[in-house]
């Protein structure tokens, strides 16, 4: 039982952990503006997902919830800065075009 | 059960990290925001999965819909304006 713990957590873990570092090249190699965003999201998803593994505590008992708390409000706040970012991207590409 | 629960956790983390994978490395603009899109709908299987069934609705609606629809409106923007630099440049090829 505690093997099993153990193993999801390292499993669901070790995956967000992967995310964020693929993020984050993805966000440091490729140029574009939207390209860029969607690594932020995936490292965002990675991040997510340590600290909801972090929370789990089996198949059958209640997971903690103040990680979960945590993770709700990064969602709401990964996609404000999201709809931000391509808000400020879009008066960029308008300030470039009448050259 | 211990068994199928640990095939079933393995095909939805590889899945979710080839579907990231495929996700930062498509060039087209359009191809990588319904691909993230499918990503987001994936993870909220997999909250699910871990008991947070609450994350899971917020991140199907809001990490997957809402700015999978915002995304693609500026993939849209970015594609058309690409091809009208295209068609721009091709009338000044043109003699």
């Amino acid at each position: 039982m505690t093997d099993q713990l153990l193993y999801a957590q390292l499993l669901y873990g070790g995956s967000g952990i992967i995310l964020v570092l693929l993020g984050l090249w993805s966000f440091l190699v490729h140029a574009p503006l939207l390209r860029k965003l969607i690594a932020i999201n995936v490292m965002g998803a990675g991040v997510f997902l340590i600290l909801v593994a972090i929370a789990y505590r089996g198949i059958d008992t209640p997971p903690d919830p103040i990680p979960h708390a945590l993770v709700l409000t990064g969602i709401v706040v990964a996609v404000s800065a999201t709809a931000l970012a391509l808000a400020f991207g879009k008066r960029l590409d308008q300030d470039a075009e009448p050259e | 059960m211990t068994v199928l629960l640990t095939l079933f956790d393995l095909l939805l983390t590889l899945t979710l990290l080839g579907l990231a994978v495929v996700t930062l490395t498509s060039h087209e603009p359009r191809r990588a925001v319904i691909l993230f899109i499918a990503f987001g709908l994936l993870l909220a299987l997999v909250w699910a999965r871990l008991r947070a069934p609450d994350l899971a609705l917020a991140e199907a609606a809001i990490g997957a819909g809402l700015s999978g629809a915002l995304m693609l409106a500026a993939a849209r923007r970015a594609s058309g304006r690409k091809t009208s630099a295209a068609q721009s440049r091709d009338a000044e090829d043109a003699p």
